[in-house]
C-alpha cells in the first residue's frame, strides 16, 4: 500500500464514544512521536511507562500478570484497528453486494475480526488495562454500494493493519502478547493476499512484511476521526 | 468451549479468562519448551525449510503444470522463498553463525499435476506458518525477530492464496481460523521428514 493513500478520500469515518477514548488514540501518535524533538520525549515517556506496570491487585497473582502499560497501549491500539474491520466488514457481508466465492471468502474475514475484537477486549480487562469503546465509524456513501470500492478499502484496511501489528514486533516487551499478536498478524497477512487477488492486485508485495508505526498508521486514520 | 465455538463467539458469550487464557497459551507453549539454544539454531532451522521451499518451487515451477496468472503467482512464491534462504543465510553470518547447507531433497509424485504441485505447496506453507510462529518465543535478538515475523507474514499469504487456487473451502482451507497455530520443532521435522533425503 503506499503510505500516501487516502482513507475515504478523507472523508472522517471513525467517532469515538467518549473523549477519553479519542485522546487514548490521538496520544499514540504523540508517543511514538511526530518529528525528532517529539520522538525524543516519546521514547522517554515510553520508557517511564514500561517501568509502571500495571493490573488489578489480587490475591492469586498469576491469574492477573502485570504487564508494562505499553502493552497496554499497544493492545488497545491493535483493538481500535480490529474495531473498525470488524465493522467495515459486517456492513460488506450484510450489504448484499458481495456473491459467490466473493462472498464465501470474506464471511469469515468479518468472524476473524469479531474473534480479534473480543480477544484483544477480554485480554486488555484481564490483564487490569481499560478496552477503549468500540468507536462510530462513518463510511462514504458508495463503500457498501459499489463493490469496487468495498473491495479496494478492505484491501488497504489488511495492508495497513499487517504493517501496523508488525511495527509492533520490537515495541511490546511482554513474549506472551507478542506471540497472541503475532498469532492474529498472520490471519491478517492471509486477508490481505486474498483480497488483492479479489482485486487483480499482487497478493505478495514484498518477500517480507513492511512495517508501520503507530505513528504512520495514525496519520493515515487520524483525517479521518471526528472531533 | 470449543475453539471453534470460541472463535465464532461474540464478546458477550466469552467469559473474561477465555480471551487471556486463549491468547496467553499461545505464547507460553512455545516459549517453555528448549527447542533452541540461540538465535543461530532458530535461523538454520527456518532456513532448512526455506531451501526445501526455494527447491520446492524451483522444480515445480520449471514442471510447467501451471499457466497465466496461477503460474505467474506460484513464481512469485518461489522468488519469495528464495530471498528467504538468502536473507536467513546472510543474517547467520551477521550474527556469527555458520548457515547450514541445502538439505538434499525429493518431492516424489509432488510434480505429477497442478493439483499435487499445489497440494504440497499449501502443505509446505502452512508448515512453515506454524513453524515461524512456534520459534518466535526463542528468538532473543529484535531485529532478528522483526524479519522472523516479516517472513512469517509471507508464508501466511503464500498459504491462503494457494489454498484459494485451490479452490479450498475458506475457513480450514484458506484461513486457519482467527489465529495462526504454531507448530512445535518436533511436530515440523516429522511432517518435512519424507521430503529429506
Amino acid at each position: 500500500m503506499e503510505k500516501e493513500r487516502q482513507l475515504f478520500d478523507g472523508e472522517p469515518v471513525i467517532e469515538f464514544q467518549n473523549a477519553k477514548d479519542r485522546r487514548q488514540f490521538l496520544k499514540y501518535a504523540g508517543m511514538v512521536g511526530v518529528g525528532g524533538t517529539l520522538a525524543l520525549t516519546g521514547v522517554a515517556c515510553a520508557d517511564d511507562k514500561a517501568k509502571k506496570p500495571v493490573g488489578k491487585k489480587s490475591d492469586d497473582p498469576s491469574e492477573k500478570p502485570s504487564v508494562p502499560q505499553g502493552d497496554i497501549d499497544i493492545l488497545n491500539y491493535a483493538l481500535t484497528l480490529e474495531f473498525l474491520e470488524a465493522d467495515f466488514y459486517k456492513q460488506g457481508v450484510d450489504s448484499g453486494i458481495l456473491k459467490g466465492r466473493e462472498l464465501d471468502l470474506i464471511k469469515p474475514i468479518a468472524d476473524h475480526e469479531a474473534a480479534h475484537v473480543a480477544t484483544l477486549s477480554s485480554t486488555i480487562s484481564d490483564l487490569g488495562g481499560e478496552p477503549v469503546a468500540k468507536p462510530n465509524f462513518k463510511y462514504p456513501d458508495s463503500t457498501f454500494k459499489d463493490k469496487g470500492d468495498f473491495l479496494k478499502t478492505a484491501s488497504t484496511f489488511e495492508e495497513l493493519g499487517v504493517k501496523a501489528y508488525h511495527g509492533q514486533v520490537t515495541l511490546i516487551k511482554t513474549p506472551t502478547i507478542l506471540g497472541a499478536a503475532a498469532s492474529i498478524a498472520g490471519v491478517e497477512s492471509r486477508h490481505a493476499a486474498v483480497l488483492a487477488k479479489l482485486l487483480g492486485g499482487n497478493p505478495f508485495p514484498a518477500p517480507v512484511e513492511g512495517t508501520l508505526s503507530m505513528d504512520e498508521v495514525l496519520k493515515a486514520a487520524t483525517p479521518f476521526i471526528q472531533s | 468451549m470449543e475453539r471453534r465455538d470460541f472463535l465464532k463467539g461474540s464478546a458477550a458469550v466469552i467469559p473474561t479468562s477465555i480471551g487471556l487464557q486463549m491468547l496467553m497459551s499461545r505464547g507460553t507453549a512455545f516459549a517453555q519448551m528448549a527447542d533452541f539454544k540461540d538465535d543461530v539454531e532458530v535461523l538454520n532451522y527456518a532456513l532448512t525449510l526455506e531451501y526445501l521451499e526455494s527447491e520446492f518451487y524451483r522444480q515445480g515451477n520449471g514442471a510447467k503444470l501451471l499457466s497465466g496468472t496461477e503460474a505467474g503467482y506460484l513464481k512469485q512464491v518461489g522468488a519469495d522463498e528464495d530471498a528467504h534462504v538468502a536473507a536467513i543465510s546472510q543474517t547467520i553470518k551477521d550474527i556469527g553463525g555458520e548457515p547450514v547447507a541445502a538439505p538434499k531433497v525429493d518431492f516424489g509424485e509432488a510434480f505429477a499435476n497442478r493439483e499435487s504441485f499445489l497440494k504440497t505447496a499449501h502443505t509446505f506453507e502452512n508448515l512453515g506458518v506454524g513453524a515461524y510462529l512456534g520459534a518466535a518465543g526463542f528468538i532473543k535478538k529484535p531485529e532478528i525477530l522483526q524479519a522472523a515475523a516479516g517472513i512469517f507474514g509471507v508464508e501466511a499469504r503464500h498459504a491462503a492464496l494457494v489454498g484459494d487456487l485451490l479452490g479450498l473451502e475458506p475457513e480450514g482451507g484458506v484461513y486457519k481460523g482467527a489465529t495462526e497455530t504454531p507448530e512445535t520443532k518436533a511436530n515440523v521435522l516429522k511432517a518435512a521428514a519424507p521430503f529429506l533425503k
